[in-house]
């Protein structure tokens, strides 16, 4: 037993093991010391007996949980749960249209760029025209959503009664 | 180490990695499990932590949501009920930092008048006396500081290990030591007044 209150006087030393007298933190030797410490100590002696009463009663405090606060709990846990996989969820359905959409994008932007140049050519007009015109229509699918999403808040967040407003209320 | 306590250490790392797997999963089937399993002994930390029912009974539901969503971060490499403690008390401490900038010690002043309840349920003599102990003993825990109540609960309520209190409270073992012996000292008048 190596702490900082060993270095002191005995009357100190016996009463810290006597505190800490969990079988894993005294070794026999030192058990034996106390045991003759207490022999010829009544002041360590009547430290070690109000100890063990108080540990004693300090086990004997009964405090129990209520029926309703566990149900209660387990109600909550269990919807804050279902919250969470259903953010998971969602979370995975975005990832995916994130994933189709840049695919998507790979795929069309080529053609798309082709068309546009078609046009233009048909159609006379300068080349920054249709450029500008085929960034701002390659680029507003994205963007309105993007704004949609916004305005709704995080796209992760439950529209319904969430759980913060629910613990909140 | 002789082979029942082998045994013994052994069941408690499969627990402990059965508990952590599920709370990957977030099983709320486990979580209702452990919610039972460890009821009253989070409830009487909280109490002996906080002092008030009510407030302990919120931190209670706190610390089983904080369980659930920060279930991945439990490895299964110390007891689960260490690390449910830790959350326990990282909430309380979190509340008193909202309140006011401060720390466990605040909680001294809080915890009075105690809603720790001092009831047996014995009969004739020796039902009194060990009511008036305990009614004693709860009054003692909660003027003495808030430090030495809460490594008195843990080691002797909760049976926890030296190490183990150092681990959850984050202090130095020598720290624990000095705190249970100091509040074993401090607890002493009111044991006396029983006697």
């Amino acid at each position: 037993m190596n702490t900082d209150l060993m270095n002191s006087d005995p009357h100190e030393r016996a009463r810290v093991m006597i505190a800490l007298s969990g079988r894993e933190d005294v070794s026999n030797r030192e058990r034996s010391w106390l045991a003759a410490h207490l022999e010829s100590c009544p002041s360590c002696r009547e430290f070690a007996e109000s100890t063990r009463e108080s540990i004693r009663s300090l086990r004997r405090i009964p405090i129990t949980a209520s029926a309703r606060l566990i149900s209660t709990t387990q109600m909550r846990v269990r919807q804050r749960a279902l919250e969470l996989q259903r953010q998971t969820e969602r979370f995975w359905v975005i990832c995916a249209c994130c994933a189709a959409v840049t695919v998507c994008s790979g795929v069309t932007a080529a053609l798309l760029w082709r068309g546009f140049a078609w046009i233009g050519q048909q159609a006379s007009f300068p080349m920054p025209v249709w450029e500008g015109g085929f960034v701002v229509i390659y680029l507003m699918p994205a963007v309105l959503v993007g704004i949609l999403l916004l305005s709704r808040g995080t796209f992760l967040a439950d529209h319904d009664r969430s759980y913060q407003d629910w613990s909140s209320n | 180490m002789n082979a029942t306590a082998c045994c013994f250490v052994n069941a408690m790392t499969v627990e402990n990695t059965e508990i952590a797997r599920g709370l990957r999963r977030r099983d709320p089937d486990l979580l209702d499990h452990l919610i039972e399993k460890y009821q009253h002994r989070l409830l009487r930390y909280l109490l002996h932590l906080t002092g008030r029912r009510e407030l302990a009974e919120d931190f209670f539901q706190e610390t089983w949501i904080r369980v659930l969503e920060r279930g991945r971060q439990y490895d299964g490499r110390y007891e689960f009920s260490t690390w449910l403690f830790t959350i326990a008390r990282n909430l309380v401490i979190d509340h008193l930092r909202r309140k006011r900038p401060a720390s466990l010690d605040s909680l001294a002043d809080d915890a009075l008048p105690s809603d720790i309840p001092a009831t047996a349920e014995l009969s004739a003599f020796d039902a009194t006396v060990q009511r008036e102990q305990k009614e004693q003993i709860s009054a003692g825990m909660q003027h003495i500081a808030a430090e030495y109540r809460e490594s008195l609960v843990l080691r002797f309520q909760e049976g926890m290990s030296l190490e183990e209190i150092a681990t959850l409270t984050g202090t130095p073992l020598g720290t624990v030591k000095s705190r249970i012996y100091r509040g074993l000292s401090a607890l002493e008048p009111w044991v006396k007044g029983v006697r």
